[in-house]
């Protein structure tokens, strides 16, 4: 009975532990990519991860660098743990402070300190900054496996070896390794394992262009994470238990044989231990081999497809284009597109200021675009290239003029506004008009969402305060903090992309949404509608931009161009289900669709709406130091 | 034995460049203001209301968690004490595997299974127990963290454990000592290093979390980690953000020096 309890205990603790990964890998079967609602058994995001150059690219970037931090830090590691031994006390004890820093160290303080040391020695971020953060920090999990091992070892068997005429080195091979490798293998594991797992670190120091499999994760938060995600993690976690559930019960199954071969009286010959031993050594060795072959040549395989003739290098937010297209450009133009993913406006405008990679075509909000033509990082459109731009609605040109006037440097991609999205069996309908409905005490039982966005959160309070969207007024703000706070017992949740997926399973009866993902939120729980606020609201674009440092405009344009393309823009609504500028492609959208007012407001509506502008480095930070006193609150 | 100082150049070189001179870089922005004049503004702006709250608040979420880790763990370790001290790789092996999974789809993978009409509630309503409100509070964010580092005081304690000699336990029990006895006056001092090797590595990395708190906290709760990621991303104030950070690892310092009186030995390990 008292055992029944143990293992119950145990069994609890495990469940606890695998729990989410149970649910991971059953999303990853799951027909639908809002999380916790089950649509239907489904293997199309295996079939997509097997076609999506970006997650094996990733894929491979991640064990690419798991493997060379965990080889690198394993060796160094190892053999400092060697000269450590021959160290006085002191010195000893002051060696072991230095290597606790990293591990007492907060992630974000070890990764924004690497960063900041980078910038200072004028180092660019790159592949090699991401690996060499990793060794440093995988490195105290090496030494602190391999020295207690060293130090139980003792010398005598070293000396022994030596004094039977070994060389120091032969002498450490073969003998002082042997017994010191389960602090090596473990060790190595462990570092392995840290690297593979790591995000904040590879956040803060990796260049343009590098994702590994958690940063492809956080910059695919803007729309959702997609469960070619999830099936490609359940694909690794798989492998790793099967091979671990082997090389824990095969060594096994060999000690009961070898015991009853020993009771049987059948002992090992030298020769035959010797041969187990190699075998057992190749084992390993296929291992590691078939974890190089794959990050070695996987990345080959990638950088083939994307690296031969031809390049444009696209960024864009993550998974905010249909990979279809993507494709389908590449094969009718024969140029390839590297496209690099980031989650926010705000985390990708210092890369391209940076200018360490120059990209050839960017996607990016409109307030930040007019942020980049005031710094001069864009170069004008040339309308000549791109007959395709007929296509785009003049109305809505007429709009952007205003952020950009003559639209001379930004090409709108996906367009859209921010409203109010409720579940109509909860609330009645007709009953929201107002952005003053998200304060209503009434309807905080049914769960009220807000944006966490400082421009989009901001505007609300302002449209109901009559204030500009774009003010930056001191007294003004107090204002609209004051009433945002207000309204923070009310509210069940501020988040981005989250809102969406808990307006479909019903956790959450209204909130603040994006026009864009109205259609697909309904399309998972039809009881959703839409309403922009009479106050008005803003009308944001995400445009199309060329920078000035843009190595090939020409592909770029055609690129625009070939986006702007009817049928095009129709595949980009149906994977994004964001309105589109483009009049023809409306033709080509359900007439039902067309005439639905909430997802293209009529021009009246659309005379009540604004656009955020950049306001300068002062404001922005008088606007953050507000957002701050926000949010701490 | 090994007469061979300089082997440790390599690694000593690895520390200096990725350790040392990065600190270094942290506390010249720390105490440096826009123009690169020395100020104390980022250091003293830890006073700042939302500052100071944030801290508390982290430290006070940390605390929670580490206690209900320990609690959970300490008993894992006794377990296994006994039952698998031979299959040592194979405990080793569990406990780190879901780390094989990525760190951030797991802590989603929470917040589907917490939601108010999530799997989990779905499951407890069937039971007819009722449901567990508890996404989007602080609640939440103490689950996560204890779900993500609970590992991290299981395998120290479960290392320190095997290790402990069962003739020392015979002998107490041959002298006449209770149960309760042999655990506290046997069992918890022996076990001691592991213990204190737990904490640190539950504590820290609570402490200065800011992805559990985003995606479990609903935005609504800000602890020190947060801020610093946004003093850092979104506006771009390097100088406030390694203030912050030096003041949370003086925090940390703190604790950890506390901590340490405890552990005489360093005896503790992960492995």
């Amino acid at each position: 009975m008292k055992n029944f309890w143990k293992r119950f205990y145990l069994v609890i603790v495990l469940l606890f532990l695998y729990l989410p990964i149970i649910t991971l890998i059953v999303l990853s079967f799951n027909n639908t990519k809002t999380m916790g609602v089950w649509k239907g058994f489904t293997l199309k995001w295996y079939q997509e991860m097997l076609s999506s150059p970006q997650i094996l690219n990733a894929f491979c970037n991640t064990l690419f660098i798991a493997l060379i931090a965990a080889v690198v830090s394993t060796i160094v590691g190892t053999i400092a743990c060697v000269g450590i031994m021959a160290l006085s006390r002191r010195q000893r004890n002051t060696i072991l402070q230095l290597t606790n820093i990293p591990l007492l160290n907060a992630d974000i303080v070890t990764a924004v300190s690497l960063l900041l040391a980078f910038g200072l020695f004028g180092i660019s971020l790159s592949l090699g900054t991401v690996i060499f953060a990793h060794i440093t920090f995988c490195l105290p999990y090496v030494i602190l496996n391999v020295l207690p091992k060293l130090r139980q070892s003792g010398t005598s068997t070293y000396e022994a070896a030596l004094d039977l005429g070994a060389s120091p080195v032969y002498a450490f091979l073969h003998v002082v390794l042997p017994d010191i490798m389960p602090g090596v293998f473990s060790g190595f594991l462990l570092a392995f394992t840290m690297s593979l797992d790591d995000f904040i670190i590879t956040y803060f120091t990796r260049g343009a262009g590098i994702n590994t499999i958690s940063t492809l994760v956080y910059s695919q938060v803007k729309v959702g994470i997609r469960p070619t995600i999830f099936a490609l993690s359940t694909v690794i976690f798989v492998i790793v238990l099967v091979v671990l559930l082997l090389s824990n019960f095969l060594p096994d199954k060999i000690a009961q044989k070898r015991e009853e071969d020993a009771k049987k009286g059948i002992e090992l010959t030298p020769e035959q231990r010797r041969k187990k031993k190699t075998l057992q050594r190749i084992g390993y060795g296929l291992m590691a081999a078939v974890i190089a072959v794959v990050s070695i040549f996987g990345g080959r395989y990638v950088g083939a497809m994307t690296g031969n003739g031809e390049v444009i290098y696209f960024y864009n937010y993550g998974d905010y284009i249909d990979p279809d297209l993507v494709t389908a450009f590449e094969m009718q133009t024969g140029i390839k597109v590297v496209m690099d993913t980031f989650d926010t406006n705000e985390s990708m405008y210092p890369i391209v200021e940076g200018g360490q990679v120059s990209y050839d075509v960017i996607v990016a909000g409109d307030y930040t675009v007019e942020k980049m033509i005031a710094n001069k990082l864009l170069q004008p459109i040339n309308y000549e290239n791109i007959p395709n731009a007929a296509n785009l609605e003049p109305s809505y040109m007429e709009i952007l003029a205003r952020t950009d006037p003559g639209n001379t440097y930004m090409i709108p991609y996906t367009w859209g506004t921010v409203g109010i999205l409720y579940n109509k069996t909860m609330i009645p309908e007709g009953r929201i008009t107002s952005w003053k409905d998200l304060w209503d005490p009434e309807l905080a039982e049914y769960g009220i969402l807000m944006q966490d966005s400082l421009r989009d959160t901001f505007m609300v309070a302002e449209m109901i305060l009559g204030f500009d969207m774009n003010t930056s007024d001191p007294e003004e703000l107090q204002q609209v903090v004051d009433l945002l706070i207000e309204q923070q017992p009310l509210v069940q949740a501020y988040e981005n992309d989250a809102a969406r997926d808990d307006l479909i399973t019903e956790d959450a009866g209204i909130g603040m949404i994006y026009s864009g993902e109205y259609l697909y939120c309904l399309d998972e729980n039809e009881n959703l509608d839409y309403v922009i606020p009479e106050e008005g609201t803003n009308v944001w674009f995400d445009c199309f931009v060329i920078p000035a440092n843009a190595k090939n405009v020409e592909g770029a344009e055609k690129f625009i161009n070939f986006m702007l393309d009817a049928e095009a823009g129709l595949a980009t609504f149906e994977y994004l289900t964001y309105p589109i500028p483009n009049s023809a492609t409306m033709e080509l959208i359900d007439e039902e669709i067309r005439e639905d007012e909430n997802v293209f407001p009529s021009q009246e509506t659309l005379d009540k709406c604004d656009m955020y502008h950049y306001l300068g480095k002062e404001a922005d930070q008088v606007l953050a130091s507000y957002w701050k006193r926000f949010r701490g609150n | 034995m090994f007469k061979r100082k300089w082997l440790t150049a390599p690694y000593l070189a690895f520390i200096l460049c990725g350790t040392v001179i990065p600190l270094i870089a942290i506390l010249y922005y720390g105490f440096t203001d826009q123009e690169g004049s020395f100020t104390l503004e980022n250091i003293t702006a830890i006073a700042d209301e939302e500052h100071a709250k944030a801290l508390g608040l982290a430290l006070l979420l940390a605390l929670i968690c580490t206690v209900v880790c320990l609690i959970l763990a300490y008993p894992v370790g006794l377990i296994l004490r006994k039952n698998a001290s031979g299959k040592k790789g194979f405990v080793v092996f569990i406990l780190i595997l879901p780390m094989w999974m990525n760190f951030l789809l797991r802590t989603y993978a929470w917040k589907a299974l917490l939601a108010g009409n999530g799997v989990l509630n779905n499951i407890l309503g069937g039971l007819g127990i009722g449901k567990l409100n508890i996404i989007n509070t602080p609640a939440a964010i103490v689950l996560g963290m204890v779900y993500d580092f609970l590992p991290f005081m299981i395998l120290p304690i479960y290392n320190v454990m095997v290790k402990i000699d069962n003739n020392l336990i015979e002998a107490a029990y041959d002298l006449g000592a209770s149960k309760g006895k042999v655990l506290t006056k046997v069992l918890l001092p022996l076990s001691m290093p592991g213990i204190i090797s737990g904490i640190t590595m539950v504590f820290v990395p609570a402490v200065t979390t800011f992805v559990i708190s985003q995606i479990l906290g609903g935005g609504k709760i800000y602890l020190i980690g947060n801020i610093i990621e946004q003093e850092f991303t979104l506006n771009g104030n390097r100088q406030l953000g390694s203030g912050l950070s030096l003041v949370m690892m003086v925090f940390i310092l703190i604790s950890m020096a506390l901590l340490n009186k405890f552990d005489k030995n360093g005896e503790g390990s992960i492995i």
